[in-house]
């Protein structure tokens, strides 16, 4: 009788426990920051004060822009968006002028195909293309597709959809 | 008359090894065959999940009817129990623990005759799918059938767990078992490196841009391939790794680039202004892609000393997914154009060589078809009815089954 073992073609599932980049350089500026606040104390709080003064600055800037909504399966901005855009863009060239901006498209449920974040980037890149045409400069803005992986509602019904097929504004420091 | 005889051999050679044309078996002219469980370790529960995970497996290999009543009895009873006397074949096994391990010994009686006996030992006792996959396997072999080597691969596929937040995950093909590869952060896309399938490449959205990672799984070790602006994901990866079909959008454009592994150069393939996703090596020289050039996406090809494109699709109003082996394409196709309530979608498949198309689902949403490596069968998620399953489709037996899905939503599979 022929005996098989099966384990050494499974035993290769090995974990892989990653962290978020965004969690980690975290981490290392908090360590990083503890280490030199037992030198010098007062130069590190002075750092943090201002790290947090800029955290909140950003913040509260981002509430300020309002998202773009898209229509089903489309990529085209409308009469209505166009203004809200014209909005975003001032302040985008006032008081977001200190930070880069990040156009994150997001899109609904009905297809979670690399199509899917095609159609977000693409809603993202109209949105950049219409900052541009509103006078902002271009090499402040990325862009990122969530496709449908980032919704901020979760119903099976048709206004839920509509608040997922958008771009929102992200700032960066 | 002769003619006419060798006109209907002819058209019976043509279209026998043709898998859009639908093969009509009737249920009653396969074996019958049934499962006795021998065990004498275990727990009813654990022995149950077995017996259920067997009977499932042998099932798929869509060789018999399977008799789906638990019966039990002593390994070496000469005799078959009475209920199972009728069958043509009687499959019985005896689970047992010694050595850490869980051993199984498997022999198949046909006419008081044991035709087929082999012995199985895995280290993980929660592994034991990959036994029962294993055995069906084998005894697909023993009758002679071709290959379902598919069964013993593995499956990776991305599952979200919130917002900006998934996991990777390596499962069985039914997805009863599942291991977390790769968890933290917001990593999509996953896509086997290789025919062996001891690494991976996917896509992380963690960092400032998109960026493919490479992940070893024997040493575990990660690395960076590529970042753009956009979008950065391996759709496929050629026959031998040595190539790759991304999508990338460094100008928030999304195109199809070519990418060889050995000299790290990604040489864009498709130019169009609108969305060129999704692409698939058909062969050496040619690809297939979703594209929304016709103002919906469908599905194209391309060769790559070409800049013309194809059209490959000419039915369904909205076909954004595809998997190739040979000259076959299997598509999801969106079969209703609703904004305002749930939507159709489903698998069709077609030749290059045929007009014809075959329609592998009727309801819910069907999608991330992916062929076996040998092209024997598909695998896809199946949402329908607010439940998920996983689908597989034996394209020569003309039959789906489903393994309803334990939690979490697929974002996206590589078999």
């Amino acid at each position: 009788m022929k005996s098989i073992i099966l384990s050494s073609a499974v035993v290769a599932l090995l974990v892989l426990t990653g962290c978020s980049s965004k969690e980690a350089s975290l981490s290392d500026a908090e360590k990083a920051a503890q280490e030199q606040a037992a030198q010098k104390e007062t130069v590190v709080v002075n750092a943090v004060d201002q790290e947090i003064v800029d955290s909140n600055t950003m913040t509260s800037v981002e509430k300020e822009f309002t998202a773009v909504y898209f229509d089903f399966d489309k990529f085209s901005i409308n009469a209505d968006n166009k203004s809200k855009i014209g909005t975003s863009a001032n302040i985008v060239n006032t008081s977001a002028k200190s930070f880069s901006v990040k156009l994150e498209g997001n899109c609904d449920e009905w297809g979670s195909d690399e199509y899917n974040f095609a159609l977000g980037l693409k809603r993202a890149n109209a949105v950049k293309k219409s900052l541009v045409a509103n006078g902002v400069d271009e090499s402040r803005i990325t862009m990122v597709s969530y496709g449908e992986s980032n919704p901020i509602c979760s119903d099976k019904t048709q206004a839920c959809w509509s608040k997922n097929r958008r771009v929102d504004f992200k700032l960066l420091p | 008359m002769k003619i006419l005889i060798s006109f209907f051999f002819i058209i019976t050679m043509v279209y026998s090894s043709d898998a859009t044309i639908e093969v009509i078996k009737k249920v009653d002219s396969l074996p019958y065959i049934a499962v006795e469980d021998s065990s004498i370790d275990y727990n009813d529960r654990f022995k149950m999940k077995f017996f259920k995970s067997v009977v499932s497996d042998l099932t798929v290999i869509s060789l018999f009817n399977v008799d789906r009543h638990y019966r039990y009895v002593e390994y070496d009873a000469d005799e078959v129990v009475y209920e199972n006397k009728d069958m043509n074949y009687v499959l019985r096994y005896k689970l047992s623990e010694y050595n850490n391990a869980l051993n199984i010994e498997v022999k198949i009686i046909s006419n008081k005759e044991v035709v087929f006996s082999k012995n199985y030992k895995i280290n993980d006792k929660s592994m034991y799918m990959f036994l029962s996959h294993t055995i069906a396997y084998d005894i697909n072999e023993f009758m002679g059938k071709p290959s379902v080597e598919w069964m013993k691969r593995k499956v990776i596929f991305s599952r979200v767990t919130g917002p900006q937040k998934s996991e990777i995950v390596i499962a069985d093909y039914t997805l009863s078992y599942q291991h977390v590869a790769v968890k933290g952060g917001f990593n999509l896309f996953p896509k086997w490196a290789n025919k062996n399938q001891t690494a991976f490449y996917y896509s992380s959205l963690d960092d400032v841009k998109p960026t493919l990672k490479h992940v070893d799984i024997r040493t575990a070790k990660s690395k960076v391939i590529k970042s753009s602006d956009g979008m950065m994901i391996c759709s496929d990866v050629s026959e031998d790794g040595s190539k790759l079909l991304l999508t990338m959008a460094p100008a928030g454009q999304p195109d199809v680039y070519l990418y060889d592994v050995k000299s790290r150069v990604a040489k864009k393939v498709t130019r169009y202004s609108g969305i060129d996703v999704g692409a698939q090596f058909m062969d050496d020289d040619t690809i297939v892609f979703v594209s929304d050039r016709m103002g919906y996406p469908n599905i194209f090809s391309k060769r790559f000393d070409s800049t013309g494109v194809e059209q490959m699709v000419y039915y369904g109003k909205s076909n954004a997914a595809c998997s190739t082996h040979g000259q076959y394409i299997v598509y999801k196709s969106r079969e209703t154009s609703n904004s305002f309530s749930g939507n159709t979608f489903n698998l069709h498949l077609i030749s290059t060589e045929t007009d014809f198309i075959r329609r592998l689902t009727a309801v819910g949403v069907n999608e991330f078809p992916r062929f076996s490596k040998d092209g024997d069968a598909i695998i896809f998620i199946k949402n329908y009815m607010s439940q998920s399953s996983i689908g597989i489709i034996r394209l020569n037996h003309n039959k789906n089954y489903l393994f309803p899905l334990k939690y979490g939503k697929v974002q996206s599979m590589d078999w």
